[in-house]
């Protein structure tokens, strides 16, 4: 079980991150009216980053028990980047918002994953998995980004749901 | 204060304490969401898409688009136009929204580039100036001199060219229609000539011109009337729309009272029965200094526009912040300049599948008050639950118009702009030309005419019901353009 937790969804996390950054992108890219606006929801999302980074760092380990809730907020973005039906005028504002939480959650999540044993093992995985990926995306053509983005937070959302069972069965069994 | 975070070798480091980090992030977010721009309308010229008016409702391929600079150039495109049978379309800021811009495979002129200020003459009160210069443009010219306009719009955004194809109107109410304040102007005709022409031309250009919708030729520049940059001292009044009749005739009487306009309520508690005026009274002093103000508050009007927009107790309580506001400006004092130069970034709406656009009718003075009535039992009074919403309605005086013959001022008249909602399905804009032929109906009964600027809703039968002259613009048309090389999307609908 913790093989599961600590080796291969972190994996699935910050391979998924990669993949789905294209489409999140055309998403954030409607909702910038200008290249402006478009470059600042980046900065929102870096200072974000930084201080969520710096948050797990400041904090008491172990911090473990708080990714599973990581993957929980970083899936309900996702899911609502993807369902969102709110008009043009409000769509900067949510964008905003999302960038900030998808920053703190990122940064402290890649604080976290840095740690952990298998992160080298990792690296060399990620880039390939991500190649592979990506050239196989290239051949799909039809399906529209906001699926991609709902289904990849909904798999963010099932890892977390997932991680918070399988950490109380592991309390059980300790117990 | 914050704590420097310990990193490395005891180090203090301010930018790695978590406070720090978080205290950025929220001055940031102010920050951005503060500077975040209201989404504006995409429309306009388009070689690659379909090109579009303000309104968006008439989607055109055009032939090319040709960027003003040049006379000569200009001269030479429509010789060439009569020898070809090409079609030439003239377009300003293209808030003209019934496709009199553009044309399906028509050279379409963006007069915007041709702005230059020509000559400004303090002595004798006049500026001459190149027509896709804006309002705001002439306005940043002559405010040094102490002048100021004598008729603009409410807005300063629009092309001088494109105010005076639709013979627009404001607020003044002592200098007549917009066509009097030209005293004379240069023109390239169908024909490819260049004349320079006054108000006493025994051709009577400016009659075609003015109120033409660019049908006539290319409007070069303009001399323009101008007059003192007075200060004002703004009065501002509830009435019942059954006193306003009484109220204006008494304030034409007011020599002091130079500008004028009224909004009746469109919310459902007060629905045509309310309304509130704005009188701009001279002060009898003159301004060289005041800046001209540049558009504040966006953000808030729009979100207050946006509220109203919502309708029922929402739009009641708009009004009622509405007349609020309005009743602090009471007292205040602006500069002519300024107050013809209105906010307009506040009325932008970009809702998919939904459409803001405007009609105007005009009225003769004397049958406002039967008219409202007559207008209460069309509408209904709370659109709440409608595809079809009135959002605002304002009143301006039109003076008559013996200027241009394709007036919509045969006598004094009340022009009641409007301002409607309504989705782009086909059910609903049948819906909106249904209720908006109804009301032209209503209006034609009164005595009265709609506007011709703005989105045809209304049929060939009611457009020459409303402009008897139209044969006579027609035959003149076809004589003055015999190979119609300004040709456009309003032409082709009506003539």
């Amino acid at each position: 079980m913790k093989s599961l937790s600590e080796r291969y969804v972190p994996l699935v996390v910050s391979v998924g991150q990669v993949v789905i950054f294209p489409y999140y992108i055309l998403w954030l890219k409607e909702a910038s009216l200008t290249f402006t606006l478009f470059t600042w929801f980046f900065a929102s999302f870096s200072f974000s980053a930084a201080m969520g980074y710096r948050l797990f760092q400041a904090g008491k380990k172990p911090a473990n028990s708080y990714i599973p809730y990581i993957y929980l907020g970083v899936g309900c973005v996702y899911i609502l980047v993807g369902n969102i039906r709110s008009s043009f005028e409000v769509l900067p504002y949510m964008a905003l918002l999302f960038q900030v939480i998808l920053g703190f959650l990122q940064g402290y999540h890649h604080a976290w994953h840095i740690e952990q044993n298998a992160y080298r093992l990792h690296a060399i995985n990620h880039y390939l998995l991500v190649g592979v990926i990506m050239v196989g995306l290239s051949f799909v053509k039809i399906i529209s980004p906001i699926i991609f983005i709902t289904t990849f937070g909904a798999i963010l959302f099932i890892c977390g749901i997932g991680l918070i069972f399988m950490k109380k069965e592991d309390r059980a069994v300790s117990n | 204060m914050l704590k420097p975070s310990l990193i490395n070798n005891n180090k203090q480091v301010i930018h790695k304490n978590p406070w720090f980090l978080g205290f950025v992030v929220c001055i940031f977010v102010v920050f951005v969401s503060l500077n975040i721009p209201i989404e504006k309308r995409k429309y306009g010229l388009s070689q690659s898409n379909l090109t579009t008016d303000y309104a968006g409702l008439l989607p055109e391929r055009i032939e090319r688009i040709v960027k003003v600079g040049d006379r000569t150039e200009l001269q030479k495109m429509v010789k060439e136009a009569n020898e070809k049978g090409h079609h030439i379309s003239i377009a300003g800021l293209q808030h003209s929204q019934g496709g009199h811009t553009y044309y399906k495979d028509s050279v379409v002129l963006d007069m915007k580039t041709f702005n230059k200020v020509l000559e400004i003459d303090k002595q004798h009160k006049t500026i001459k100036v190149e027509s896709g210069a804006t309002w705001e443009d002439v306005q940043e010219a002559i405010q040094p001199y102490g002048l100021a306009l004598k008729v603009t719009q409410s807005q300063s955004i629009f092309t001088i060219g494109g105010s005076l194809s639709v013979n627009a109107h404001g607020r003044d109410i002592r200098s007549g229609p917009m066509a009097g304040t030209v005293r004379g102007m240069t023109i390239l005709t169908p024909t490819g000539e260049i004349k320079t022409v006054t108000r006493n031309d025994s051709e009577e250009w400016m009659k075609y011109v003015f109120g033409g919708y660019g049908l006539f030729g290319v409007i070069l520049d303009v001399t323009l009337e101008l007059t003192e940059n007075d200060v004002y001292i703004i009065h501002t009044e509830e009435l019942k729309t059954n006193e306003y009749e009484a109220y204006f005739e008494k304030l034409l009487r007011n020599d002091d009272a130079s500008m004028h306009y009224a909004r009746v309520s469109v919310a459902p508690n007060s629905f045509l029965n309310e309304m509130y005026v704005i009188d701009y009274l001279n002060t009898g002093k003159k301004d060289h200094q005041t800046p001209l103000k540049k558009e504040r508050g966006a953000r808030i009007g729009k979100l207050a526009l946006d509220i109203g927009r919502q309708g029922g107790v929402l739009e009641d309580l708009f009004w009622e912040n509405q007349k609020l506001l309005i009743k602090s400006l009471d007292g205040d004092k602006i500069t002519r300049n300024n107050a013809m130069r209105g906010n307009s970034v506040f009325m932008e709406f970009t809702k998919p599948g939904r459409v803001e656009v405007l009609q105007e009718f005009f009225i003769p003075v004397e049958q406002y008050e039967e008219y409202i009535s007559d207008l209460k039992r069309f509408l209904p009074a709370n659109d709440n639950n409608d595809d079809f919403k009135i959002h605002n309605i304002t009143v301006r005086y039109a003076a008559k118009d013996d200027y241009t013959y394709l007036n919509y001022a045969k006598e004094d008249m009340f022009g009641l702009v409007i301002l409607i909602q309504h989705g782009l399905k086909e059910k609903e804009i049948n819906n909106a030309k249904a209720i908006i032929q109804g009301w032209t109906d209503l209006t034609l009964k009164h005595g009265g005419v709609y506007y011709l600027p703005y989105y045809p809703y209304q049929t060939k039968e009611q457009f020459r019901k409303s402009y008897p002259k139209w044969e006579k613009f027609h035959e003149e048309k076809l004589k003055r353009d015999p190979k119609v090389v300004f040709q456009n999307i309003f032409y082709e609908y009506y003539f």
